[in-house]
C-alpha cells in the first residue's frame, strides 16, 4: 500500500496536471467513474484559483472578457501553481505572465493595468503606520539632513506606464460614470497608489520630479541623492513643497539617520 | 495603530448555544448598521491574514458586538508537507488580537511538495493517516496554545486504501489528539449521498462530548447519465433533508452552537438571519424538551 505522501502526490498530480495514470486505481469503484469524481476536484481547484485571480484583477477581466480571462487564468495556473494556503497571496506574477502570453500580445497596456491592480491589492492589505512627527524631523541638524534615509508607508506603491492606465482603470469601474473613450496614445502616467488613514485607497498622478524622489527614497537612497535624482528628472520641480506634502499626507512615514540617535519608525 | 483594540474588553467568552452566521465582506456594512439578532459570527481566518486595511478594521468594529469563531480553510493540516509556520504564526496573531471563542480547521489536506490546490481534499482513512493527523493536530494545538475543532469535509471520492470509516477516524482523532469536533451536517449528508452510507450511523459514531459546533449549508446536485454527485457549494438554503438530519444531530449532541454558511451567490443578510432563526427554533425545541 502506498504511503500517505505518495497517495497525496498522485492525487495532486491527477488534479493539477491531469496525470491520472497513477491515481484512478486508488479510487473506490462505486457508481460514478473515478474520472468524474476527479473532475470535481479539478473544477474546485481551478474555480478557486480563478476566483482568486478574478478578485484581484477585475479590470483586466473586464478588458479581455470573461472567456478570455478564464483561458488565460488556466494557463497561468498551470505555469504558476499556488504556493500558499492563503489565496490572497496568489496571482502576483500575472503582470509578467501577460507580457509573454502570446494571445494577449495585441493588448500592450494589459500588463501595466495588471500591475496597477496588484498594487491596489497589496495596498489594500498592507499594514498601518503612524505619520512622521514633523518635530522629530525638525530636530535633525541641518548639516545631516542630506544623510536621512526616509521610508514610504507600507500602503504606498509607485507605478510608471507608457499607457494611460489610471484612466483605463477608472473608466472600467462598475460605477464609473466616465464614458469618454480612453485614447491609448494620450500619454503615460507616473502614479502613487496610497491608502491613507481613512483606508480608502487613492491614486495620485505624480510629476516627474516627485515620482523620482519617492522612488529613490523607496529604494533606500539618502535624501541628498534622492533630491539630485528628482531635480535631474525635472529641473523646475518644487521639491520642498512636494516633499512636505507627502510627509503631511503620511506617504513618507519614517526615517533613519546612520550613526546617530535620530530615527523615527 | 489604535491604542488598544476594543475587543480586549470582551475577552474570549464562549459561543452561545444559538445559531450564528458566516460573516462575509459583502455584509460588513449591513451587519454594522443593522446588528442582526444572531448569536455569533464566524469568519474564514485567512481573510484576515493581511497586515492591515479594511478587513481587519471591519472585524475589529464588528467583534465588539458579537462572539467570534475563526474557521481556517488553508492550513492543510492533513498534508505530509511540513506545517506552514508562517501561516500558523498569522493565525496565532489573529487569535491574540480577536480572542475567538472557537478556532477550527478541516479534516483534509490541500498541498503536497509545496504546491497548493487551495481545496479541501479527503484523506485515506488508514492507521498511518490517523497517526499523522493526531501528531499534526497536537502540534497545531501546542503552537496555538489552545484546543482546536476539526471539521468533516464533503468528499467526492473514497480511497481503496481506507480501512476505517470517516466517522471512526474522526472520533478516534478527537479522542487521541484532544481536539473538538465541528460537525458539518451538510457535509455528512453530501458525502453519505455520494458514497452511499447511512448519515445517522455517522452521527451515532461521534462521541457526544466531542461536538462543540455544527455547520449547516446548501449544496448543488450535478447530474450525469451514469449518476449524480452532490457538491458542497454553500450557495443556497439548507435543504429539508439536511434540516431533518440536523434535528437528529441536536437530539444526539444536545443544543450546540450552529452556523449557517453561505459563500457563493451570497443573498442579502436577512436571508442568512432567517436561516439562523430556523436553526434557533430547532435548538429551542430541544432546550424545551430538556427542561
Amino acid at each position: 500500500m502506498p504511503a500517505l505522501h505518495e497517495l497525496q502526490r498522485r492525487f495532486a498530480a491527477a488534479v493539477l496536471d491531469g496525470d491520472d495514470g497513477g491515481f484512478e486505481r486508488h479510487i473506490r469503484a462505486a457508481g460514478l467513474s473515478g474520472e468524474r469524481r476527479l473532475q470535481v476536484y479539478r473544477n474546485n481547484s481551478r474555480l478557486g484559483l480563478t476566483g482568486a485571480l478574478e478578485a484581484v484583477y477585475p479590470v483586466v477581466r473586464r478588458l479581455v472578457g470573461e472567456g478570455f480571462f478564464r483561458y488565460a487564468a488556466a494557463e497561468y495556473i498551470a505555469r504558476h501553481p499556488s504556493r500558499s494556503g492563503d489565496l490572497h497571496e496568489y496571482g502576483g506574477l500575472l503582470p509578467e505572465f501577460l507580457e509573454s502570453f502570446e494571445p494577449a500580445a495585441g493588448l500592450a497596456y494589459l500588463p501595466d493595468v495588471a500591475r496597477l491592480e496588484w498594487s491596489y491589492h497589496q495596498v489594500f492589505h498592507a499594514a498601518r503606520h503612524a505619520p512622521l512627527d514633523p518635530m522629530v524631523l525638525a530636530s535633525v541638524p541641518a548639516a545631516r539632513q542630506g544623510d536621512l534615509r526616509f521610508r514610504l508607508h507600507p500602503a504606498a506603491r509607485l507605478l510608471e506606464s507608457f499607457f494611460p492606465i489610471l484612466r483605463i482603470w477608472r473608466s472600467n469601474q462598475e460605477d464609473s460614470g466616465d464614458a469618454t473613450p480612453v485614447d491609448l496614445a494620450e500619454g503615460g502616467v507616473k502614479l502613487l497608489v496610497f491608502r491613507p488613514e481613512s483606508l480608502d485607497i487613492e491614486f495620485q498622478p505624480l510629476e516627474d520630479g516627485e515620482f523620482h524622489l519617492l522612488r529613490a527614497l523607496s529604494e533606500g537612497c539618502a535624501f541628498a541623492a534622492a533630491c539630485e535624482r528628482a531635480m535631474a528628472a525635472q529641473p523646475d520641480f518644487d521639491l520642498p513643497a512636494r516633499f512636505g506634502g507627502h510627509v503631511a499626507r503620511g506617504v513618507v512615514t519614517a526615517f533613519d539617520l546612520p550613526d546617530s540617535p535620530f530615527s523615527n519608525h | 495603530m489604535s491604542a488598544k483594540p476594543a475587543t480586549s474588553r470582551l475577552g474570549p467568552g464562549s459561543i452561545p448555544v444559538r445559531a450564528g452566521i458566516g460573516l462575509r465582506a459583502e455584509h460588513y456594512d449591513a451587519v454594522l448598521e443593522t446588528r442582526p439578532p444572531v448569536g455569533w459570527l464566524e469568519v474564514h481566518s485567512e481573510n484576515y491574514f493581511g497586515a492591515g486595511g479594511k478587513p481587519l478594521d471591519y472585524l475589529e468594529r464588528i467583534r465588539v458586538h458579537y462572539p467570534l469563531s475563526l474557521h481556517g480553510v488553508g492550513l492543510s493540516i492533513g498534508s505530509t508537507d511540513p506545517l506552514d509556520k508562517l501561516h500558523l504564526a498569522k493565525l496565532k496573531h489573529l487569535i491574540e488580537r480577536f480572542e475567538p471563542a472557537l478556532v477550527s480547521e478541516h479534516l483534509s489536506w490541500g498541498s503536497v511538495g509545496g504546491r497548493y490546490l487551495n481545496d479541501l481534499l479527503p484523506l485515506p482513512y488508514t492507521r498511518e493517516a490517523l497517526y499523522h493527523l493526531v501528531a499534526r493536530v497536537s502540534q497545531v494545538q501546542d503552537m496555538l496554545g489552545r484546543q482546536i475543532l476539526i471539521e468533516n469535509v464533503s468528499s467526492y471520492l473514497q480511497f481503496v486504501e481506507s480501512a476505517l470509516s470517516e466517522w471512526d477516524f474522526l472520533a478516534e482523532l478527537a479522542e487521541r489528539a484532544g481536539c473538538g469536533v465541528l460537525l458539518d451536517v451538510n457535509n455528512i449528508y453530501v458525502s453519505a449521498r455520494n458514497h452511499g452510507f447511512d448519515p445517522s450511523a455517522y452521527l451515532r459514531a461521534i462521541p457526544r462530548h466531542a461536538v462543540q459546533e455544527i455547520h449547516l449549508a446548501g449544496f448543488t446536485v450535478n447530474r450525469f447519465e451514469d449518476g449524480e454527485i452532490l457538491i458542497d457549494t454553500h450557495n443556497q438554503p439548507v435543504c429539508p433533508a439536511v434540516w431533518a438530519l440536523y434535528r437528529q444531530a441536536v437530539q444526539r449532541f444536545g443544543p450546540t452552537p450552529t452556523l449557517i454558511e453561505w459563500d457563493t451567490d451570497l443573498p442579502e443578510l436577512a436571508v442568512l438571519v432567517k436561516e439562523a432563526h430556523r436553526a434557533d427554533a430547532i435548538l429551542e425545541e430541544r432546550h424545551a424538551r430538556a427542561a
